[in-house]
């Protein structure tokens, strides 16, 4: 049941329009039980009794044993700790007549713990603890301790504390820094998807925020700044969870669900379809239920179609018609506006308190219908005659008495109407399909009937055109109509009659398999990509000979030319060089055929700078020679000119 | 037409023979040589089709680089050229041509695959 109802708000989320956003989550009647029986835990220490006794008197039921309860808080007190008074003293208050005791050291200690010295937590503690006891509390100091705390300690727990012990806090204090604490709390919340509204810390932070921010707006009377729409994404995110993992969590629910159905400036309205959304004329009535986040009734409020159109055609079937309530149910008879058939929009509007939030619903309504069958004539038409020979009428749900033959020369053609019943409206619904069902083979073929423009449905069957659908195989086939459509409520599975249809080319009837898809494929192989086209070693091998020979003539040519070595000098440096350079050039085909570019260049790094040192010195000693050569022979030169001259 | 074409290549020719240098010849013979591989070569590829065409190119590239490396030693130890060259000896041409071509080896052996 209340699965259904989650269903329908899931629905009536998907169906929602572009304006308003409504709540996708909130506690149905199981999860409100799921949450108690959570609570309702036995207590194992003095918090767990906190989160219990109080959580429950937030949603209005009490604790089973309260006498028990009260003995348990007065056993596990620790008047010397601050927390453990915290969670005695509230817990005490949730129940009746419990009172704890209390003595001077306890109020000094609590009021010692008031200062700027001490972390949000324990001042929000100290302050809660004395409102609850009835001790006087000095609300300017604290005010001054809190802004002071909140400035040291940015984070957001720290300043939902803050905004808690605030609402404490006398009314005549200055709360307005305090106040704006929420507006600057509410733009540190993320968007998750325009849906969801909370904390990066988690659901309990912002279902404490929640909580902390209407109980300051309450005492100070002060519009809190959250948007609808934000009021209804925080909504989605404190009720999404619907099984808790630990008391304080499921606490921190409760709390902000007492928060969001019992504040003075917005209260999220649930609007849920009693069932599916869907009316005909056997159940004209469209229920809705509209309750707070509690699902807990909202007094003194009407509920009315503020327009109701069809999705189809547009056209606007409904406006300004209220609901009447019967039971806790908000009820409208859709039918006496006698819609046709099919999916309509609707647009309710919840009025009658102005702290209403999301009260703008669009839902989706179905109407549904029974459909007739009208003027079903069958008959077998000569392909060369257009005028038809007998028709057949048979009326629903009866079978033709006599069966058809068609062969190939013949057209079996079927004509019928398909009407609604209480309008008399005709219908074309989604599936009318014609199926033929050989008996004998198993073999089934299915075709489609078109309306026509005057939404006479016709089918015709022309053997030889078809004969591939049915394999050619003749014999004795069943014909049966199918109409189907979500806005029926009889669909109709109806055997007309047999026809017996002949084909030519016949094969022998055999049992036809189905298909099978799931057996092996046959297997892939793999294709190497094709070597590349290779020329004969013979032309390559000639052309490597070719490509040698020119190293021949240029030594001819040397030779020719005179080039000799014989001012070989047989100095370390020269032979080093020459030694070196080979080397070079051996490394080279070294690095050709086994090594990679950084062993090369290591060892050519090596062997080049040696190269590099000896063939400095012997190029520098051939420099010397070569100017030394010049300089003689331009003395020599001189020398001649002078005595020539002479 | 082509007498007078003749005429001058053998002009040429004979003017060549007399008055360059030995060592320029011996130069000249050299990048000859390197001409000769290289055009080897490419007529090799368009017979055959270009299929280890990384091979062609380094070795191409190869001949290409070593005629130019020539060409610039033979630019700068021309002795008709030496007022454009004045700080520089041919040894030190000699040696800019070693080491461009230890450079020009290293990457063409890297690229013959």
């Amino acid at each position: 049941m209340a699965l259904r109802g989650l269903h329908c708000v899931v629905l009536l989320a998907l169906a929602l329009g572009a304006q308003a956003l409504t709540p996708s989550h909130h506690l149905s009647p199981a999860d409100l039980d799921r949450l108690k029986a959570f609570l309702n835990q036995p207590f194992t220490d003095l918090e767990s009794a906190y989160y219990s006794i109080v959580g429950l008197s937030k949603l209005g039921i009490a604790v089973s044993d309260e006498h028990a309860a009260c003995q348990f808080l007065k056993s596990q007190l620790d008047p010397s700790n601050i927390d453990s008074l915290f969670f005695a003293s509230e817990a005490s208050q949730a129940l009746s007549g419990c009172q704890i005791p209390l003595s001077n050291e306890t109020r000094d200690l609590l009021l010692a713990a008031v200062s700027e010295d001490s972390t949000m937590s324990q001042i929000h503690r100290s302050v809660s603890t004395l409102s609850s006891l009835g001790l006087p509390v000095a609300s300017q100091e604290v005010v001054s301790a809190l802004t002071t705390r909140i400035t040291k300690e940015d984070n957001v727990l720290a300043i939902i504390l803050a905004l808690q012990t605030a609402s404490r806090l006398s009314q005549q204090a200055e709360l307005g820094g305090i106040l704006e604490e929420i507006e600057d709390l509410a733009a540190r919340l993320d968007d998750l998807g325009g849906i969801y509204l909370q904390f990066e810390e988690g659901l309990e932070a912002t279902a404490h925020f929640v909580t902390a921010a209407y109980a300051l707006s309450d005492h100070v009377d002060i519009e809190p700044p959250l948007k609808e729409d934000q009021v209804v994404q925080l909504v989605n995110s404190v009720f999404s969870k619907k099984s808790w993992d630990s008391l304080s969590e499921a606490f921190s629910v409760a709390s902000a669900a007492a928060a969001f159905s019992g504040n003075r400036f917005h209260i999220p309205v649930v609007v849920t379809s009693q069932g599916p959304a869907a009316v005909s004329h056997r159940q004209p009535m469209l229920q809705l239920q509209v309750t707070d986040i509690l699902s807990q009734p909202l007094p003194s409020i009407s509920v009315q179609v503020e327009s109701a159109h069809a999705v189809a055609s547009k056209s606007v079937v409904l406006s300004q018609a209220p609901f009447t309530l019967r039971d806790g149910i908000f009820e409208l008879n859709f039918m006496d506006s006698q819609p046709a058939s099919g999916y309509y929009q609707f647009a309710v509007a919840v009025t009658g308190d102005s702290r209403l939030v999301a009260n703008h619903v669009e839902m989706k309504v179905k109407v549904s219908t029974e459909v007739a069958i009208n003027n079903m004539d069958l008959s077998v038409v000569d392909k060369d005659q257009s005028i038809g020979t007998k028709t057949t009428r048979v009326e629903y749900p009866s079978k033709a008495k006599t069966s058809f033959t068609a062969d190939s020369h013949q057209n079996f053609a079927m004509s019928f109407q398909l009407v609604d019943v209480n309008t008399g409206v005709e219908l074309t619904p989604h599936q009318t399909f014609v199926r033929l069902h050989n008996q004998k083979t198993g073999q089934e073929v299915v075709f489609v009937a078109e309306p026509d423009s005057k939404n006479v449905y016709k089918f015709e069957l022309d053997t030889a055109e078809r004969k591939s659908e049915f394999d050619s195989i003749s014999g004795t086939y069943a014909l049966y109509l199918i109409v189907g459509d979500a806005t029926l409520e009889n669909p109709i599975l109806w055997n007309v009659a047999d026809v017996v249809l002949k084909f030519l080319d016949e094969e022998i009837p055999s049992v036809i398999q189905p298909k099978n898809l799931y057996v092996p494929k046959p297997e892939i192989k793999h294709l190497f990509r094709d070597p590349e086209k290779k020329p004969p070693t013979v032309v390559s091998n000639t052309f490597t000979a070719l490509v040698l020979s020119p190293l021949l003539l240029l030594f001819i040519l040397w030779i020719k030319l005179g080039a000799n070595i014989s001012n070989f000098s047989f100095t370390p440096s020269c032979i080093l060089f020459h030694l070196g350079h080979a080397a070079m050039l051996g490394l080279m085909y070294v690095y050709w055929t086994q090594l990679n570019m950084f062993q090369t260049l290591k060892y050519l790094a090596i062997i080049g700078s040696l190269t590099f040192l000896a063939g400095n010195r012997m190029l520098a000693q051939k420099a010397v020679k070569r100017i030394a050569a010049e300089q003689s022979s331009r003395l020599a030169k001189y020398r001649s000119l002078r005595l020539a001259s002479k | 037409m082509s007498s007078s074409v003749f005429s001058v290549l053998s002009k040429f020719v004979a003017e060549y023979r007399r008055s360059t240098p030995a060592k320029l010849k011996v130069v000249d013979a050299y990048l000859l040589y390197i001409l000769l591989t290289g055009a080897l070569q490419f007529f090799y590829c368009v017979l055959v089709g270009t299929f280890p065409f990384n091979s062609f190119l380094s070795g191409f590239i190869s001949c290409v680089g070593a005629f130019v490396l020539g060409v610039c030693l033979r630019i700068q130890i021309n002795p008709q050229n030496k007022s454009e060259f004045l700080s520089l000896s041919p040894e030190r041409a000699f040696a800019d041509f070693l080491f461009a071509h230890a450079i020009l080896h290293l990457v063409v052996v890297n690229f013959i695959g």
